[in-house]
């Protein structure tokens, strides 16, 4: 279990690294739809098998493909670089990511205390399907963020659709 | 109905549901509406915003909490919602003649200034973490689209772009210290957070929780070094929305920090508290040098707009009663004066002159003296002069710091707002004191002169009779859940 | 009565309005008309209250008029309250009275200026008066922090008048830079008082500080006080923050008569008047006042000795004369500075305003040394000016000579022997260079290129017209009468304190006393043996009584000296300056360093501008504008150079320097903090 957490977690981090780092965006595409069935994964370990369905339909299925297609109709080249130095910055920008690592490293190592009260709220209940659990918490529990949410998403999408049309 | 709930929810979340309705009668009404009949959508969101108005005051003498204890129904929501109406109502009254100018549609305007109020709400009421996440987020959405609402500027479109990113980054911290509240507390509602947390204050990681809660939320509120996308946003987005944008999405922030630390973590008061004390000094002070050697009216605004959150933030070291109030009065008079002093801006805007740079307010006087008298009241408002609003305000922030012990806090304040008075008042005097441009007269419309007349008549009369105020935002500090508990831990 | 107090401050203020928001419309007769107007009617219902006030027995002199309750949180309440005692009674006759003259001859001094700069000079006027009388008659640090703020804020407005003159511009700015750090120090002493006195009132801040005693060591009461006094310092133009005031001369004369005589600078002696218990208790407060009272009047003194500009040399000798209020203050000798405030109101207003007929004569020039025998050509100015300057000098029997000499005497009296020294040295000092101004000016003959050099030198007063050089008018009537009833005023205006060693009864202090010590008029002073004012034990220092038998003598001494004194420098200058103007030269020749860095005013404004304005100026420049902003502007600009719409755009701008440097700005604050916890 613990192991299988860990493996996990490692091929996450890495395949994070590469969806940054690599120079073809199609790549990058790539690496992010096994990052996500990684994901996936996890939330099966920790027994949540319905948010990892949701998981590999919504994210590695629905948004990469988006993603893809954008990136293939637009045909993304290089823009020209603007700054004197990428490189020096690419060394901030690894020296502060690096810093920041190694803080929460040593947090980890010596600050984390043992977790007090309330047990992992994750852990389904025997007799309850995920699913339900799942549906209680969303439109029971949280039904005024959910709803919100709605509004949320009803934003976004005028957005999108404000910004993006021709002038009249 | 689902379990758990009432006809009588429905009734607390009247507001919320008033507006929801309202705008997307709004967005409807867009589609029905002609091209020269468009000024009525503003008329029409004016309407929906005072119909808000009536169940919030109607609901303000509660002090209970809805939608299964996710949203809180008290004096302290109302305060912050009625702000949030007010800063929204005065933000479409000055749209219309700018909108104009810039040839932009209003219907999907009015519908995103809705929405964003109808996050902003959500975050002064919620006192649960996701719920506070989920206003935030709608707020913070309404904004990215409404800063780069004008698509043939290019500065608008950098601003909104510059926005979204960063905006993104730093809800991803905010959204990692609340997973650490969650994993640490093993609840997301605030008050439980607070009992759970009452007996392992001195663990690392929740001291990391803070620190990334804290941080998420001091990039909403463009505190120092938190700040950097402010003057850049604030000059690139529309003037109504930068008014907006610095009125209340900054008192939103506010009321959902307050919420998290005096309702979520009192427990961390010593933690949270020395932070916010380097922040409100550093914000004051980086803030106000900066904005000495702005040129552009709106970045001087935007710099002065950081300096203020450091005033405001003094309430929060405080976190006494006496400070809560402070921060409520001063957000209500900054309010004012802010939206005012952006106002008189958006009124120079026109079709060949944008209207920000300091030298388009030359002689302003002589052309437009009422409207020079009050950007004059807005200046010396936010300078902190008396016998103006902001001075009270100030006076309050400040003799509360003193109250609480915090003497240096409140002595880097006073030497701030004197620094501060040198750049407000180099725009008086280029209005008073300079030869008058060779330019047309700008006529403001009636709803930007409703808007400024408000503007001014508050910042008048607050300043000269706050009492008032003092006792409703008195009342309305009162019903936050913990402030009288971290009195007692002081 | 008690709801006419708030109609003081009210009837200026109204003035304000109307000429501002209706000025343009207005013909001047009618602003100035309505200006002058504003002004008596609150002459009329300051005198006709300090009348009532008078009736009273001297224990009850006080009324108060709250407006409402400004503040009120729980314990804490902060009313807008008016309180007319004997101290603000007399401070509100002055600045009404000397005030309402002022106004009346700015009504044909401004006479050349457009309907709209007419009225809008006016309700300034008037704003500036309301303002002063909110500080003088506030019951409370929060009222009186209201009028000491707008009195900056006009005074700013007021010098810079002329704002198309670059020096006018920047001597209003000036003057506010300065004030606001003297009013820093004023909020802060403010609110450390709230915090320990619990109140703002400044009744009740007495009454709390009548049951301390006095701190022997440096103490809050003392860091208290001290901030109160670098707030004084700002406003009154003391040491080291005197600066503003020389160059408030850039405003129009009237404006300089206001701000140097009834109001503006009065306000720092004023203050320190109206807290005189709490500074009673702060003897090393006390010290630092007087100290630094007496070293500004020697320092202005000097400086005012080598001026060539008429109303520059008026400046620094206010500078001067407020330095002695200070040393008054500082000696505990609260009443005699008052008196001296208000003896000096008449007889600088009278100097200014004489000044301003001159300038007005000859068309702007205002450098004395292109002047000269104009005593002929102006009877009116140059008498009453004359007048002024011998009441300045404290020649015996003028205004000037009582109040001038009871400072001195309870400085003497007080034990402190060097201050009073310096202090005669800088009396001598006043005496020359005022008669080295009247003589320069009024006597010996107009050197002949003064003419031609008059037109264009017109900064005051711009109007180049037909006038030739030969035919110089005297101040028209509206002009004339201020000047004639400020010259009685100053002659009869010291009368009110004859001391008792000259069988007078000192009235002015015995009326004022009560002010200063309001617990003295609960506690009845059972000390009947001098039958004096009420001197209270909390005073510390050895009671300078001026009734003891001993006393007397001493004072009458001391009165001769001050005398011939007077004299004495009136004579230099009439030696220096009238008969043999060469010895002068010759001095200045002989002592060159001493000349230059005196008429350089010792480059006090050149070592601040190198000291404090340029290396904040750098700061925000260089450090936060060029390197974080500028910086990024160009970035955006070079890397927007081809923008194209869409989502290519989007990820293109997000690869900007800019928005990483701001990501990494935030990601670096939350790294430094969280490092901070764990190295903790």
């Amino acid at each position: 279990m613990t192991i299988a957490f860990y493996t996990l977690a490692a091929f996450i981090l890495a395949l994070g690294v590469l969806v940054v780092s690599t120079k073809n965006t199609v790549h990058a595409v790539l690496f992010l739809v096994a990052n996500f069935l990684c994901v996936a994964m996890l939330y099966v370990l920790l027994q949540a098998e319905f948010l990892a369905v949701i998981q590999v339909l919504v994210y590695a299925g629905g948004i990469v493909v988006l993603y893809l297609f954008v990136v293939m109709l637009v045909n993304l080249k290089r823009g020209p670089e603007t700054h004197v130095d990428p490189r020096r910055r690419d060394r901030m920008g690894l020296l502060i990511g690096g810093a920041v690592l190694a803080e929460f490293v040593a947090i980890l190592l010596y600050g984390f205390a043992p977790r007090a009260t309330g047990a992992a709220p994750a852990a389904a209940a025997p007799g309850v399907g995920n699913v339900e659990q799942v549906g209680w918490s969303l439109y029971v529990d949280y039904l005024v963020p959910f709803e919100v949410a709605s509004i949320l998403l009803l934003v976004a999408m005028i957005g999108a659709i404000v910004l993006a049309k021709k002038e009249p | 109905m689902p379990t758990g709930y009432s006809a009588n929810d429905l009734v607390l979340l009247l507001p919320e549901i008033v507006l929801t309705t309202g705008l997307l009668v709004v967005l409807v009404a867009d589609l029905f509406t002609g091209r020269s009949r468009q000024h009525w959508l503003g008329w029409l969101t004016i309407g929906v915003l005072v119909a808000t108005a009536v169940p919030i005051v109607a609901l303000s003498g509660h002090a209970t909490t809805a939608a299964r204890g996710l949203l809180a129904v008290d004096g302290f929501g109302a305060f912050f919602k009625l702000l949030f109406v007010l800063a929204a109502a005065i933000t479409v009254l000055i749209s219309r003649q700018y909108l104009e100018v810039e040839q932009a549609r209003p219907g999907e305007y009015y519908f995103l200034v809705l929405c964003a109020t109808l996050g902003m709400m959500v975050m002064a009421a919620g006192i649960d973490l996701i719920t506070l996440f989920i206003g935030l987020e709608t707020m913070a959405v309404s904004f990215y689209v409404l800063t780069g609402f004008l698509r043939p500027n290019r500065r608008s479109n950098e601003a909104a772009i510059k926005y979204f990113v960063l905006g993104a980054f730093s809800l991803g911290i905010l959204l990692y210290g609340m997973s650490l509240v969650y994993g640490l507390s093993g609840t997301t509602r605030l008050r439980e957070v607070a009992v759970a947390l009452a007996t392992q204050s001195d663990s690392l990681a929740l001291k990391l929780a803070v620190v990334l809660v804290a941080a998420g939320m001091a990039f909403k509120i463009a505190a120092v070094p938190f700040h950097m996308w402010a003057p850049d946003v604030y000059e690139g987005a529309p003037t109504p929305i930068t008014a907006f944008l610095s009125v209340g999405s900054k008192a939103a922030s506010f009321a959902m920090l307050l919420r998290l630390l005096l309702e979520g973590l009192p427990a961390m008061a010593p933690e949270w508290r020395g932070l916010f004390y380097v922040l409100a000094v550093l914000s004051m002070t980086v803030g106000n040098i900066a904005a000495i050697t702005q040129g552009n009216v709106k970045r001087m605004l935007a710099y002065s707009s950081i300096a203020h959150a450091g005033y405001i933030l003094i309430g929060i070291v405080t976190a006494t009663p006496r400070g809560v109030t402070a921060m409520l009065v001063y957000l209500m008079i900054y309010a004012f004066m802010q939206m005012g002093a952006f106002g008189v801006l958006a009124l120079l805007r026109r079709r060949d002159v944008v209207g920000d740079e300091l030298k388009d307010l030359s002689g302003l006087f002589f052309r437009r003296p009422l409207a020079a008298f009050a950007m004059l009241v807005f200046m010396l408002s936010l300078g902190g002069i008396p016998p103006t609003a902001g001075f009270m305000g100030k006076f309050w922030l400040f003799s509360a710091a003193i109250e609480a012990g915090y003497v240096w806090l409140a002595v880097i304040g006073v030497l701030n707002s004197a620094i501060s008075l040198y750049y407000y008042v180099r725009v008086v005097v280029f209005m008073w004191m300079r030869e008058e441009l060779e330019s047309a007269s700008v006529h403001p419309s009636p709803g930007v002169a409703v808007a400024l007349t408000v503007a001014v008549a508050a910042t008048i009369i607050i300043g000269v009779y706050p009492a008032p105020l003092f006792e409703l935002a008195e009342a309305s500090a009162k019903t936050l859940g913990m402030a009288p508990r971290v009195l007692s831990l002081r | 009565m008690t709801t006419v107090l708030r109609l003081i401050p009210l009837f200026p203020f109204v003035g304000f309005l109307v000429n501002v928001f209706l000025g343009r419309r207005l013909s001047k007769r009618v602003s100035g008309g309505i200006a002058c107007l504003a002004m008596l009617a609150s002459f009329l219902v300051g005198a006709i209250s300090t009348w009532t006030l008078v009736q009273r027995p001297s224990d009850a002199r006080v009324v108060d008029d709250t407006v409402f309750l400004w503040i009120a949180s729980g314990d804490f309440q902060i009313p807008l309250t008016f309180r007319l005692d004997p101290l603000a009674a007399l401070m509100v006759l002055v600045v009404t009275g000397v005030g309402f003259l002022i106004h009346l001859y700015s009504v044909s001094y401004m006479h050349e200026e457009t309907d709209g700069e007419y009225a809008r000079y006016f309700s300034y006027l008037n704003l500036f008066a309301s303002f002063m009388l909110v500080l003088v008659l506030g019951a409370n640090f929060l009222v009186m922090f209201v009028g000491w703020e707008g009195v900056g804020l006009c005074s700013y407005l007021l010098i810079g008048f002329w704002f198309k003159k670059r020096s006018a511009a920047d001597a209003g700015k000036k003057a506010f830079v300065v004030n606001r750090i003297g009013d820093f120090a004023f909020i802060v002493g403010m609110l450390l008082a709230f915090r320990e006195f619990g109140t703002l009132d400044f009744r009740e801040i007495a009454f709390e500080a009548a049951r301390l005693s006095p701190e022997v060591t440096f103490g809050l009461i003392s860091l208290m006080t001290l901030l109160f006094f670098i707030g004084a310092t700002g406003k009154s133009a003391q040491i080291p923050l005197y600066v503003w005031l020389p160059d408030a001369m850039e405003g129009p004369t009237p404006v300089s008569a206001l701000i140097h005589a009834a109001t503006m600078v009065t306000a720092g002696v004023y203050m320190i008047g109206r807290n005189a218990a709490l500074f009673s208790l702060a003897p090393i407060t006390m010290d630092v006042v007087a100290v630094i009272g007496t070293a500004t009047a020697l320092m202005a003194g000097t400086i005012g000795l080598v001026q060539n500009d008429i109303k520059r040399v008026l400046a620094y000798s206010t500078v001067s004369q407020l330095g002695y209020m200070f040393l008054a203050m500082g000696v505990g000798a609260f009443a005699g500075g008052i008196f001296h405030l208000y003896t000096h109101a008449f007889f600088k207003a009278l100097l200014f305003l004489g000044s301003g007929a001159v300038i007005h004569a000859l068309h702007g020039e205002q450098d004395i040394r292109n002047m000269g025998g104009l005593r002929r050509d102006l009877p009116i100015t140059y008498w009453t000016f004359v007048i002024g300057a011998l009441a300045i000098a404290g020649v015996p029997g003028l205004s000037g000579f009582f109040s001038k000499d009871e400072i001195l005497y309870r400085t003497f009296a007080g034990g402190h022997t060097l201050l009073w020294t310096v202090g005669a040295i800088t009396s001598l000092l006043t005496a020359t260079y005022m008669f080295r101004l009247v003589f320069l000016t009024f006597h010996g003959e107009r050197p002949e290129s003064a003419g031609s050099t008059a037109h264009h030198g017109g900064s005051d007063h711009g109007h180049g017209g037909g006038h030739g050089p030969a035919h110089l008018h005297d101040a028209p009537p509206t002009m004339a009468v201020p000047l004639v009833l400020l010259a009685i005023g100053s002659v009869v205006a010291g009368y009110v304190g004859v001391p008792h060693a000259l069988g007078g009864a000192n009235r002015i202090e015995g009326f004022l006393e009560p002010s200063f010590h309001p617990v003295a008029v609960h506690a009845p002073a059972e000390a009947g043996v001098g039958g004096g004012h009420g001197e209270t034990a909390a005073h510390g220092e050895e009671s300078p009584d001026a009734d003891a038998h001993g006393g007397a003598s001493v004072e009458l001494t001391l009165m001769g000296v001050s005398s011939l004194i007077a004299l004495t420098g009136i004579g230099l200058a009439s030696v220096f300056f009238l008969r043999r103007r060469e010895l002068a030269q010759a001095t200045a020749a002989r002592l060159p360093a001493v000349y230059r860095t005196l008429l350089n005013k010792y480059y006090v404004d050149e070592v601040y501008d190198a000291t404090v304005v340029h290396p904040i100026q750098r700061t925000s420049e260089r450090v936060l504008w060029k390197t974080v902003d500028a910086g990024m502007i160009d970035g955006i600009v070079n890397g927007a150079g081809a923008f194209v719409r869409g989502s290519a755009a989007l990820l293109r701008l997000s690869q900007t320097g800019s928005v990483r440097v701001y990501a990494a700005s935030i990601f670096i604050g939350v790294l430094l903090v969280v490092g901070y916890y764990l190295v903790r």
